[in-house]
């Protein structure tokens, strides 16, 4: 399975440009933040101090978390455009397999992403923070990083069901942005927080917390949100439902 | 004959039309089984849910005598319509993919590539292939890990008419191994040079099957005459006693032409008459070429 999906993925330059363009953006952005203002002070000392860094940095991280749900939602619609689910199943792929071929692929990607936030990390953790030692640094981050693999696997998830509904790149990449954007704020705004905080966007972003939610939970009061450790179950469930309704849409519909 | 494929009441609905309708059919081992129909008729709507691509409405297949699975599909090689390929992957990255998904060793990729002479462009993007090289690339991904069956739909489409005989040997070929292939194609002439046995669709339905010989006498026009003595009413009425004689035309002198029911031959139509008290002085038949059967089928759908 992984060698089959690594024969397309490999030589497939538009992934590359992707994935070097999500490193080199959360690079750039975490270099470029450390020298903004904020109420006269360098933001830099804040970002990089620890045990903060990591937080910090898979916050900054999940705002180029599009980048590879729209990798996959292309990898997913090109199966689609050239036939090629359709040729799998011939030459005696089960339904199911092609699904969990885009499951490897999709962890491939969390994979690539955290590795990028591990090493952009470590990188400003060494050179930016005071007196911080590799293992010190590296001590601090499998929570958040953990926490941001699961936010991802939800994100891609909801991306892969997208297109295997929509078989298009560009209509699925729509939609992903209008879910994501649009449709999830106006269901949370006619159901109370109670409900909201299960829905799939708001338990996922929970998981990648603002440097300023505690300022603005005291300034604003309690969000009624979950707390990071109580999201990450609602988020691997959620990541399981598209899945498996991803499955059950191939499974069905005529190739 | 022990059947490769069996399609039972085999019924397909779209959403405005049917594709297939209370279709059956049984392909025999060891054949070279010709899918005749023109375009629309349910060729590749039938093949499609023989290979799992398409759902049927209603009926059933088996490949293989049992219901089909994953593992059966690894069992036959197939070229469905267009040939399917990552454009930006090299002929030979293509077929890796279909050799992994066939679990098929990686050696036979350089016999495949042999096969359709494709060798000397195997690290070529597909993007760049004529339709007739990536035919023959499909070709080569339906012979990879030596299935036992090969379905092939329309395999000669935008092949140059060397390339034509050259799939056709090869067909020839692969069924001298004794594999089973079948081969959709409304290239009537095609199908009547290799196949042994055919089916004719029209409108998604069964118009005739069995083999090429038997779907071809059945249609062949039988002529006959009466001894001069004899009279000429008589054969007629003989004629409408037989049951497996139809569209009897009669001709001046006691004679007329006519033609026999699938499985029944010119010998059959002689003892008949003869049971009756009619001896005959003239009985010939006329061969069909497969192509007006085929036109004949449909006409009359």
């Amino acid at each position: 399975m992984l060698r089959t999906e690594l024969h397309k993925l490999l030589p497939y330059r538009t992934a590359w440009v992707i994935l070097l363009l999500f490193t080199g953006l959360l690079a750039a952005t975490v270099a470029g933040a450390g020298g903004v203002n904020v109420n006269g002070q360098q933001l830099g000392q804040a970002l990089y101090a620890l045990p903060g860094l990591w937080t910090n940095l898979t916050y900054l991280a999940s705002y180029f978390s599009l980048l590879p749900a729209f990798l996959l939602i292309m990898l997913i619609t090109d199966e689609f455009q050239y036939r090629t689910f359709r040729q799998q199943v011939i030459d005696g792929a089960s339904r199911e397999q092609l699904v969990l071929d885009k499951l490897l692929v999709t962890a491939l990607l969390v994979a690539w992403a955290v590795l990028s936030v591990l090493l952009v990390g470590a990188y400003f953790g060494l050179t930016r923070a005071a007196g911080a030692s590799l293992p010190a640094v590296l001590a601090a981050a499998p929570r958040p990083l953990l926490l941001y693999a699961a936010q991802l696997l939800g994100y891609l998830s909801l991306a892969a069901l997208l297109a295997v509904l929509i078989r298009k790149s560009t209509p699925a990449i729509v939609a992903l942005l209008l879910y994501v954007w649009v449709a999830e704020r106006l269901i949370r705004y006619f159901l109370p927080d109670t409900i909201d905080r299960f829905l799939p966007i708001k338990a996922l972003d929970i998981l990648t917390p603002s440097p300023f939610a505690q300022t603005l939970d005291t300034v604003l009061g309690p969000s009624g949100a979950l707390l990071p450790g109580e999201a990450v179950p609602v988020a691997l469930a959620w990541a399981a439902l598209f899945w498996l309704l991803s499955a059950a849409v191939l499974r069905t519909r005529d190739l | 004959m022990s059947a490769i494929l069996d399609i039972e009441h085999l019924t397909k609905r779209y959403a405005r039309t049917t594709g297939v309708q209370d279709l059956s059919l049984s392909v025999p081992a060891g054949s070279v089984f010709g899918l005749l129909g023109p375009n629309g008729s349910g060729k590749t709507t039938t093949l499609g849910i023989a290979l799992g691509v398409l759902h049927a409405s209603s009926g059933a297949v088996r490949w293989f005598g049992a219901a089909p699975t994953a593992a059966a599909r690894r069992r036959v090689g197939a070229l469905l319509e267009t040939p399917n390929f990552f454009p930006y992957l090299s002929a030979r990255q293509n077929l890796q993919i279909t050799a992994d998904t066939k679990r098929a060793s990686p050696a036979t990729i350089d016999a495949a590539l042999d096969t359709v002479e494709l060798a000397g462009r195997q690290h070529e993007p597909v993007r760049g292939f004529s339709l007739g090289m990536k035919q023959r690339l499909a070709l080569a991904a339906a012979l990879l890990g030596q299935p036992e069956v090969l379905v092939l739909d329309e395999p000669t489409n935008g092949l140059d008419p060397q390339g034509i005989a050259d799939v056709r040997r090869l067909i020839q070929r692969l069924a001298s191994e004794g594999r089973t292939i079948i081969l959709a194609s409304h290239l009537l002439d095609e199908v009547q040079k290799v196949c042994t046995h055919a089916a004719v669709l029209h409108h998604g339905q069964l118009r005739a099957a069995g083999p090429v010989g038997h779907i071809l006498a059945a249609t062949d026009r039988v002529h006959l005459r009466l001894a001069p003595d004899a009279d000429p009413q008589s054969l007629l009425r003989a004629l409408a006693a037989v049951p497996f004689a139809h569209d009897v035309q009669p001709a001046p002198g006691g004679a007329c032409s006519l033609t026999l029911a699938a499985g029944h031959t010119p010998a059959d139509l002689n003892r008949a008459l003869f049971a009756q008290g009619l001896a005959l002085a003239h009985l010939s038949n006329e061969p069909r070429s497969l192509e007006t059967q085929f036109l004949q089928l449909i006409q009359h759908s």
